[in-house]
């Protein structure tokens, strides 16, 4: 047990970066749910890494603005392929995405080989960690996630498939490098699946999931001392298995 | 939130009570030490004996350039007196976000409760120019600089200062545990020295270039790194030619630190006949190195009869 480290100025910051997360996250992993095209955020994520990578091979800056620009065109760039395919290639649109993911992934490999800067700009992106994230960095960010949430509620009609493609990408980019892949991929798949059957209040629902997930991770991560986005991800796995567990028998009601 | 503030202070009550139950030294009375590697929490613990406390962000068995954030770091960080870390770049991946979250204006860099142990030795490998082709290259030069044992007397020359300043209290302390030290490590550094005789000149093969500080004490002669580069896996075409490379050679062993992938070691020791070797780096990285001395026992026990 670890009491001092169970402070709201650690904390706070960490769980206002989980609620930034889900703003987007929620709504998006429905969609995602409902497509069929789980590891979509994984290529996504994967293809933006790129990008920094790339980004470094020419000489640019790897930190910064350059780095952020950088990641964002590379994820756009896959999320206009992955509308593309779907229109092509339909049904095998989950086997491009996982296409797309190794090719992303050792495509970085190869660049890092000609030139080894950007390996830990790569690792920094892939695996944000939820603890380092200070207001100075989530205020963009939390700008970034409610433009795209109100673009995304507003707009999903008129906007179609390249819309959901391009928000997508934007919201994985940024929210990677607060919380790392692993919590993503969590935060879109466990409260989307956790109210898979409910027909209305589902987004509000996941959010509560969500925090709920966050806000149980941290605690445990603090009382035990353990690695904060891990515990955060068997939090959100638990949470939505309770809800998951007692939302069918609400909903037949 | 007030109800995490209740159960902090209910957190820190209890903790009192049982630190006095315990008799331990009460914990207002020592002087919190937050060390990022082993080796300077143990060189802290032998300075400060019980007039410190100190503990270690990483362990002996993981690799200080990476690390996992856990909430009690930042908390300990938060209430710590005295921040002792390598420097030269070697925590830049952590280091500065872990001190921005403390948000402990008192262990900032520049600041009296911040020290890095590389300001007080001298640094090798200091690049002419950084070239950013040749890998993650530290700019300062290499940072490993704890596995010459020499250097660590000169880090506790200065560690010994920076105690007396930051608890005047305690400095006739300080002055007579550093004494005690100091006599015991120059002796030992004089006996493995000798020791170490015999394998001045002999070749060795590393994983990563971390140990280039034992190496120049020793009077090795490094002649191959598994890693082309710092910090990018080998190529085939890198091995391939490292192994037409020291089939002509007498090389004496493979070595690499515990937290270093065993694979591309055996890869080359099964094809030479080199013995494949893991070597302390620091307190706690193998079996019998509880504090610094062991260290550089069982660095020489292992380095004077390789075996795997």
């Amino acid at each position: 047990m670890n009491w001092a480290a169970l402070d709201i100025t650690i904390l706070g910051p960490a769980l206002a970066a989980g609620a930034i997360v889900l703003v987007t996250h929620v709504p998006l992993g429905r969609e995602v749910l409902q497509r069929g095209i789980i590891f979509i955020d994984l290529a996504i994520a994967q293809t933006a890494g790129l990008g920094v990578i790339a980004a470094g091979g020419l000489g640019w800056d790897v930190h910064g603005l350059a780095a952020q620009l950088a990641a964002f065109s590379a994820a756009l760039c896959a999320a206009l392929i992955l509308t593309w395919s779907e229109s092509r290639f339909g049904k095998f649109q989950e086997a491009l995405i996982g296409m797309l993911f190794v090719l992303a992934a050792t495509g970085s490999i190869l660049l890092l080989a000609a030139n080894p800067r950007g390996g830990e700009e790569l690792r920094e992106l892939l695996v944000g960690q939820i603890l380092w994230a200070d207001w100075h960095t989530l205020t963009p960010a939390a700008v970034i996630s409610v433009v795209a949430v109100t673009l995304w509620v507003e707009g999903r009609n008129r906007f179609g498939r390249i819309g959901f493609y391009a928000l997508f990408a934007l919201s994985v980019t940024v929210s990677m490098q607060l919380v790392g892949i692993f919590l993503v991929f969590a935060s879109l798949i466990a409260p989307a699946l956790a109210t898979r059957n409910l027909k209305r209040y589902a987004v509000a629902v996941g959010y509560a999931v969500g925090l709920l997930g966050y806000l149980l991770g941290l605690i445990l991560s603090a009382q035990f001392d353990l690695p904060t986005g891990a515990v955060i991800v068997w939090a959100l796995a638990g949470v939505a298995i309770l809800a998951s567990w007692l939302i069918p028998a609400e909903s037949s009601v | 939130m007030s109800s995490s503030e209740n159960m902090n202070r209910i957190g820190s009550c209890s903790l009192c009570f049982l630190l006095l139950a315990l008799g331990a030294t009460p914990a207002w009375a020592q002087l919190q030490i937050f060390a990022c590697e082993p080796e300077w929490a143990a060189l802290a613990e032998e300075l400060g004996g019980d007039a410190v406390e100190a503990e270690s962000a990483v362990t002996g068995v993981q690799d200080v350039h990476y690390i996992q954030a856990r909430p009690s770091l930042i908390a300990r960080v938060r209430r710590t007196d005295l921040v002792i870390c390598t420097g030269a770049e070697l925590e830049v991946g952590w280091l500065p976000l872990l001190l921005r979250q403390a948000n402990n204006s008192a262990i900032q860099p520049g600041a009296p409760g911040f020290l890095a142990a590389t300001d007080f030795v001298d640094l090798l490998e200091q690049p002419q120019t950084v070239d950013r082709a040749l890998g993650d290259i530290h700019p300062f030069g290499n940072p490993h600089i704890q596995t010459d044992p020499r250097n660590i007397a000169r880090v506790a020359a200065a560690l010994l200062e920076r105690l007396q300043m930051m608890d005047a209290a305690q400095a006739d302390y300080y002055a007579a545990r550093y004494a005690d030290f100091s006599a015991r490590w120059d002796e030992a550094v004089q006996r493995w020295t000798s020791r170490a005789e015999p394998l001045r000149g002999r070749a060795i093969v590393t994983h990563h270039r971390s140990w280039v500080y034992m190496i120049d004490w020793l009077g090795l002669d490094e002649v191959a790194t598994l890693e082309s580069k710092p910090g990018v896996p080998p190529s085939t075409s890198h091995l391939a030619s490292m192994l037409e490379q020291l089939q002509n050679e007498d090389v004496h062993a493979i070595i690499r630190s515990a937290y270093q992938n065993s694979r591309g070691s055996h890869w080359l020791s099964d094809r030479t006949e080199i013995p494949a070797v893991v070597i302390p780096h620091t307190v706690g990285s193998v079996d019998g190195t509880d504090d610094l001395f062991s260290v550089f026992d069982v660095m020489l026990d292992v380095l004077l009869e390789p075996e795997e």
